[in-house]
């Protein structure tokens, strides 16, 4: 098995660090690579950048706080909110992201993936998937943080995007974000369970207990934490020690 | 510019504040009791620099008032009326979004009062609208008394109201005033507390620095004298549907049986500063409160205002008389909270400030008993000259918050 990363999850509203609850009401929180690097000194695997006003106001701005991030910080960056062309990704690559995630428009043109893919590699395209639970086990995907309806099934979607050259998917649950009430776990495993790319667990974990369950019970391959981290709730170092006594493999450091 | 005939007695120059998004058109809250059909509506100031009496005000909020002492004030009230003998000792009138839980919650559990919470129910509850008002109850821990009036009339003069004023929200509103004193009476409650002063948005600021609500918000004499929905209660009666006892939820409390009673009207956002956004954390966390599952039609949020099917025809309406849609509201209290930018606010009024609410329209014509071309026909009735103009068989505004 292979080691379960744990990310560090920034959503950026123009120059600020910010935090919603279920996507909504962001929250100043700060600088946010003041936190970046604090998440990276701890030893956090990865960090993921998302502009979450960049499809709401048609703008990418995150280019100046991912190339301020590249000098800093040595882990693999993922990048999303505003991708919407093969430019976007070179662009964002170029500013040091290694990895970029797209929701929006690859909704809107799904053919965005496997151009993405073909051009960049998988590896390089994770899909973010905002998921709202509609009904016992099924789920539907939104776009624009959460504030717009696609009437796409999450399943059928990330199936049809693993097809298309997505390498890994980025899950956030819309009903859990924010809340520390947990992952939505039924949604993770139902994920898990119908792709082969990594999935990336997000939104909802409220204490170290939370990550156990969603790797063991969700089979999540990564896990995504904003609000526990941003809040001081919890240190990276602090979870990896945990997740080891919970007999989950973790980069050793 | 040549000027075009401005309804309503608004300015007939389009001005919008240099610091938010809101026009000089926005009006201020009127006595709804004798609210006429032309009568010359009161609007927002704006001072000579071209910033908002709202921005102002915010500005004020921020620099200058001690909110410590503030709370002190606050708890001076409250200790005033505070009771420990199984009765409640205060009223808070509201629905269960996060401003009336967060006023609600905090009085209980913070200041150890008693509330009980009133509520004038929506025109029709929206599914997150009930859910959310069950768990601020079941969650939350309050108790509460639902009140709802006779479909039948308050249909009636929803429909008055829209046509006569183009204000279909005008009796709902006139309502949810009465009930908090009217229930503070009832019970033998002299402290009545809602959330936050409508004045921080636009109404005179002077009104800001009392913590009470005029008492002509809510009083009147004779009651077939009151005008609803543009027309006379006794003329409404005359028609021969209704009776004067229907109106009983409408009738006001007259001042001197306010003050018999000792009833006063306080607001909390006069003692605590009050920001929509963290009334938003605060009733997530304290009493469960959802946002909606998808972003209001005519604005971007989707946490405040969700109750009500027919809320959105509200600021559909606003736009159509003022130019002012519901996404302006929204990012005009944003920028004064320093949760977006002035260019953010621009964009976001861009997109959503004159969305059609089709969701809704259904439930809305059906509600009012009218066809959608007598929908459209009201509508175009109220659109000022000076606001709008017909460009290639298409409503347009004339001056845009984007252009300016």
């Amino acid at each position: 098995m292979r080691n379960i990363r744990l990310i560090a999850r920034l959503d950026i509203k123009g120059p600020n660090l910010i935090k919603g609850i279920h996507l909504e009401g962001l929250r100043i929180i700060g600088s946010p690579n003041e936190h970046a690097l604090r998440y990276y000194n701890e030893g956090i695997d990865e960090i993921i950048y998302m502009d979450s006003v960049a499809s709401l106001y048609g703008r990418n701005s995150l280019d100046d706080i991912v190339k301020s991030a590249a000098k800093d910080i040595f882990v693999p960056m993922t990048v999303g909110g505003g991708i919407r062309s093969l430019d976007d990704v070179s662009n964002t690559l170029r500013c040091g992201a290694d990895k970029v995630a797209v929701n929006s428009e690859a909704v809107k043109n799904p053919e965005l993936i496997r151009d993405i893919a073909t051009r960049f590699g998988s590896q390089c395209m994770v899909l973010s998937v905002e998921a709202k639970n509609i009904s016992p086990d099924h789920w539907e995907v939104y776009i624009d943080n959460g504030r717009e309806r696609t009437h796409l099934d999450v399943i059928e979607w990330v199936q049809r995007a693993e097809d298309l050259g997505a390498g890994e998917i980025l899950l956030t649950s819309i009903d859990q974000e924010g809340t520390r009430r947990g992952f939505d776990i039924p949604l993770v495993e139902a994920v898990t369970k119908i792709v082969s790319v990594p999935v990336i667990a997000s939104g909802g974990m409220g204490s170290s207990s939370d990550l156990a369950k969603v790797v063991i019970e969700g089979k999540a391959d990564a896990v995504a934490m904003a609000d526990i981290l941003h809040y001081e709730r919890e240190t990276v170092n602090n979870l990896r020690k945990y997740a080891l006594s919970e007999g989950i493999e973790v980069r050793d450091i | 510019m040549t000027s075009k005939k401005a309804f309503f007695g608004l300015p007939s120059e389009v001005l919008y504040c240099k610091k938010c998004v809101i026009s000089n058109q926005r009006p201020s809250s009127t006595v709804e009791f004798s609210h006429k059909k032309n009568e010359k509506k009161l609007t927002i100031n704006f001072q000579s620099d071209g910033v908002c009496d709202a921005c102002n005000y915010h500005e004020t909020k921020e620099k200058e008032i001690n909110w410590s002492q503030r709370e002190e004030q606050l708890l001076e009230v409250l200790n005033k009326y505070r009771r420990n003998d199984g009765g409640y000792d205060v009223i808070v009138p509201g629905s269960g979004g996060k401003d009336s839980a967060y006023t609600s919650h905090v009085l209980k559990y913070k200041y150890g009062m008693n509330p009980l919470t009133v509520t004038w129910a929506p025109h029709k509850y929206t599914n997150i609208g009930w859910q959310n008002f069950e768990s601020w109850l079941h969650k939350g821990g309050l108790d509460n008394i639902l009140f709802t009036p006779n479909g039948l009339l308050h249909r009636y003069l929803t429909k008055q109201a829209f046509v006569n004023l183009l204000h279909p929200f005008q009796p709902f509103i006139v309502g949810q005033r009465i009930i908090g004193p009217m229930m503070a009476a009832k019970f033998g409650v002299k402290l009545v507390m809602y959330g936050e002063n409508q004045a921080e948005y636009g109404n005179n600021p002077k009104e800001n620095f009392k913590p009470t609500m005029d008492t002509k918000f809510f009083s009147v004499s004779d009651p077939k004298d009151m005008i609803i929905g543009g027309r006379s209660v006794g003329g409404i009666i005359e028609e021969g549907n209704f009776n004067l006892n229907d109106f009983t939820p409408y009738i006001p409390p007259t001042v001197d049986f306010l003050e018999d009673k000792g009833v006063e009207v306080h607001y909390l956002g006069f003692y605590h500063k009050w920001d929509p956004q963290e009334c938003y954390y605060y009733a997530s966390e304290h009493t469960g409160f959802k946002a909606n599952t998808e972003r209001t039609e005519g604005t971007y949020s989707k946490y405040s205002s969700i109750d009500d099917c027919i809320d959105m025809f509200h600021y559909y309406t606003t736009l159509i008389k003022f130019g002012i849609g519901r996404a302006t509201y929204d990012a005009a209290q944003e920028i004064r909270n320093g949760k977006i930018t002035r260019e953010e606010g621009v964009l976001l009024v861009s997109k959503f400030d004159q969305e059609f609410p089709n969701k809704y329209f259904k439930e809305f014509l059906e509600y009012v008993s009218l066809s959608e071309s007598e929908f459209h026909e009201t509508i175009d009735k109220f659109r000022s000259p000076h606001l709008w103009t017909k460009v290639n068989g298409e409503w347009k505004l004339r001056n845009l918050v984007s252009n300016n």
